[in-house]
């Protein structure tokens, strides 16, 4: 494959604040039992690409405990693989994709990998984007950068030559442009674009409220079709949980739930992640529920995201709104008596 | 971790020839188990949990999913430079293959690999048996007792006694007899077919054994046996705790439900003793509007539009419709038609059970499905 990649872990989105407080807006889970990560890098691997450097900015430790080496991906290779490559707070963390400054900091990536060709790619889109598809189209364009664009949505993807890459890198600051995303958005330019059109799933993920909709959409089989291709799997960092119990008396229905849970309350229309504990008499609607929640008996709860470990005490209600989900912070506990 | 080395052997070349049309392909400890799990997934993983770290396993009868499965062990940690997994099939002398023809045998033809790991302690394992126990306590207890082999034995209910090797011990749990399935058994007290030796005793019987012409080279049947007669120091460890060993159609399916019941002492679900097996990339489960899951299991994968009442269902299982299973057992990558009615069935990987299929099984027997059971429903156009 003449292609390499640069995944960019490092943008910010303030719209996500809850849910990045101690992770990356990459490793934000999603889907029960994936991180948004998951996807890009799938579609990477899936399309045949073995040269990926994901570029965080801090907080970056539950990223790299994700990721690790790329075992996950079959990107622990001898040749290429998978490089990790924190770049500083001062050049990362802007809210456009490919910031030059991070990019400039890892040169080397650049500059002795063997690929002609780079994809530049955010962590905050999910879809199903087949690379060798957009490269071989770009190529086949003759354009200097390809972006991928779905229904007149940017999905912030662009193709472009490492040599053209690697000269916007070292010649941004008198370019005066930022970033990849920057290039591309320029009114006067000296370079040829291209747009490649991609027909499928997609969900940009830059708020709580559009993290909320995109998760329950899945609920819709429809889009699950789409997202989970048998011949374009999905890889995540597995986990060893069992199967989920549910217990005689649990009342489940339109629920996307992971491993290792255990449900005896009733739960509709939410997505449940692995290790979740619902207790007796307990009510989950439209909610999310992250890795290893425990919710106790009698909690009523609709329009929640609750996010890892967190603890939710008997009697429990709380009631959010599909424009306003409640966000409860990873570890947070809630109890009757904080209601009053 | 332990201190002085222990190699733990790990007998998988089993048939389970009363398992039928299920191990028909795979030897018995690759027999799925528990919606994610192959049997051998427990011994394995009582071993990384137990802290040993170099474990053969040695196998025979179709040994190949066993092989792929295995692998470099990676899922149980066993990939190691040092020690880890080694996999231990028959091999070819200068005189002709060698197969295993008992539990002894087997090992004795791998004493070269045992001289090469130059271990203190050998723990002899099953792998068809579906149990999680620290072997840190069992070599322990052997090594406190100065003994030269520790078998592990478990308390079975009176009537159930005849149907074991039964240990008779006296109060310090010295082993006195051996009574191999007795009529009228004298104690209570099953072996459990894991046994601890003292690694310098166990050469020196097996080659022993080896030699002897009248011998079955078993290590039920013989070496233990002619230990106790030699008067070597045999102690019982007395095991608390699950054991089942999965040996027909019904303790397989027995031991699935057993899973469902929150009391049986089988808990998947402690994180501090994790059953680790391979796990396959699938999205999560989905339980649709039509879907109806009550005191069962259900891994990933799978899509479940029907009613699964008190049953384990494996990775990628579709329940249509208007479905309805009880009690029962689905394997991976089946899909249970519309309106199909199945009650204590087991059904192996990979079946197509077709729209309107019933088991008719009044007797409450359970009911190994096959496809050739399918084929003939759809011969005799659905009746």
């Amino acid at each position: 494959m003449n292609l390499m990649a640069v995944v960019d872990a490092s943008v910010k989105k303030e719209g996500l604040q809850d849910l990045t407080m101690q992770r990356t807006v990459s490793s934000v889970p999603f889907a029960g039992r994936y991180r948004l990560i998951d996807f890009p890098l799938s579609n990477l691997v899936n399309s045949g690409v073995n040269t990926v450097g994901v570029f965080p900015t801090y907080p970056f430790a539950s990223l790299l405990d994700h990721i690790g080496v790329g075992k996950s991906w079959d990107l622990d290779r001898r040749k290429n693989g998978l490089f990790f490559l924190p770049v500083t707070q001062r050049d990362g963390g802007i809210s456009s994709v490919g910031a030059f400054g991070a990019l400039e900091e890892h040169i080397q990536f650049f500059t002795k990998s063997i690929q002609p060709h780079a994809v530049v790619i955010n962590s905050f889109i999910v879809s199903q984007l087949d690379f060798k598809d957009m490269l071989d189209q770009h190529i086949q364009s003759g354009a200097d950068i390809t972006e991928a664009v779905s229904g007149g949505v940017s999905l912030k993807t662009y193709i472009l030559s490492k040599d053209l890459l690697i000269d916007l890198i070292r010649t941004h600051r008198d370019k005066k442009v930022v970033s990849v995303e920057d290039v591309v958005n320029l009114k006067k330019s000296p370079y040829k674009f291209n747009e490649y059109e991609y027909e499928g799933y997609f969900a940009v993920i830059d708020s709580v409220q559009s993290y909320f909709q995109a998760s329950l959409a899945l609920l819709d089989e429809e889009n699950r079709k789409q997202l989970f291709l048998a011949d374009r799997p999905i890889y995540t960092k597995v986990k060893d949980e069992p199967p989920t119990r549910y217990v005689s008396g649990c009342h489940v229905e339109r629920a996307l739930v992971a491993n290792g849970s255990t449900i005896m309350g009733q739960v509709a229309d939410s997505i449940i992640s692995r290790a979740v504990y619902i207790k007796k008499s307990a009510r989950v609607e439209k909610c999310i529920i992250m890795q290893k929640c425990v919710i106790e008996e009698n909690c009523d709860l609709s329009y929640v995201i609750a996010d890892k470990d967190v603890y939710i005490g008997e009697g429990v209600v709380l009631h959010g709104t599909a424009e306003q989900p409640i966000v409860l912070r990873k570890g947070e506990k809630v109890t009757k008596e904080d209601m009053r | 971790m332990m201190n002085d080395k222990v190699v733990a052997m790990l007998l998988a070349g089993g048939q389970g020839s009363r398992l039928k049309s299920l191990t028909y392909t795979i030897a018995k400890p690759a027999l799925p188990f528990g919606g994610k799990y192959r049997i051998i997934d427990f011994p394995l993983s009582n071993c990384t949990n137990s802290g040993i770290e170099t474990v053969g396993v040695l196998t025979q009868y179709q040994p190949h999913v066993l092989h792929e499965y295995i692998g470099l062990g990676t899922p149980w940690d066993l990939d190691r430079h040092n020690g880890g997994v080694t996999m231990l099939p028959p091999y070819a002398e200068i005189d002709g293959i060698k197969w295993y023809a008992g539990t002894a045998s087997a090992i004795y033809q791998n004493i070269s690999f045992l001289q090469s790991c130059d271990p203190e302690y050998v723990l002899i394992l099953s792998g068809d048996h579906i149990y999680k126990m620290d072997y840190e306590l069992l070599v322990d207890y052997h090594k406190e007792h100065e003994a030269d082999v520790t078998i592990s034995v478990l308390e079975v209910p009176w009537e159930e006694a005849s149907r074991f090797g039964v240990i008779n011990v006296n109060d310090e749990m010295d082993v006195l007899e051996f009574d191999e399935k007795p009529e009228n058994p004298k104690s209570n007290l099953a072996s459990m077919g894991v046994y601890v030796f003292t690694w310098e005793k166990l050469k020196e019987y097996l080659e022993t054994d080896n030699v002897d012409e009248s011998s079955s080279h078993d290590f039920g049947k013989d070496i233990l046996p002619s230990m106790l007669q030699k008067g070597e120091k045999m102690v019982a460890y007395p095991f608390k705790g699950y054991w089942k060993d999965v040996g027909t159609v019904e303790s397989l399916w027995e031991a699935n439900m057993d899973l469902l019941d929150l009391n049986s002492g089988l808990n998947l679900h402690d994180p501090g003793w994790r059953i680790f097996s391979s796990n396959p990339q699938l999205p999560p489960q989905v339980i649709t509007g039509t879907g109806n899951v009550q005191g069962s299991m259900v891994n990933e994968g799978c899509v479940i539009s029907g009613e699964v009442l008190k049953s384990v269902i494996f990775q990628n299982v579709m329940v249509e419709e208007g479905a309805s299973v009880s009690e029962s057992v689905i394997m991976s990558g089946v899909t249970i038609g519309k309106n199909v009615k199945l009650h204590r069935a087991i059904v192996p990987p990979r079946l197509d059970v077709p729209e309107g299929f019933e088991v008719s099984n009044q007797k409450d027997e359970v009911v190994l499905l096959t496809q050739e059971q399918l084929d003939e429903w759809k011969e005799r156009g659905g009746k």
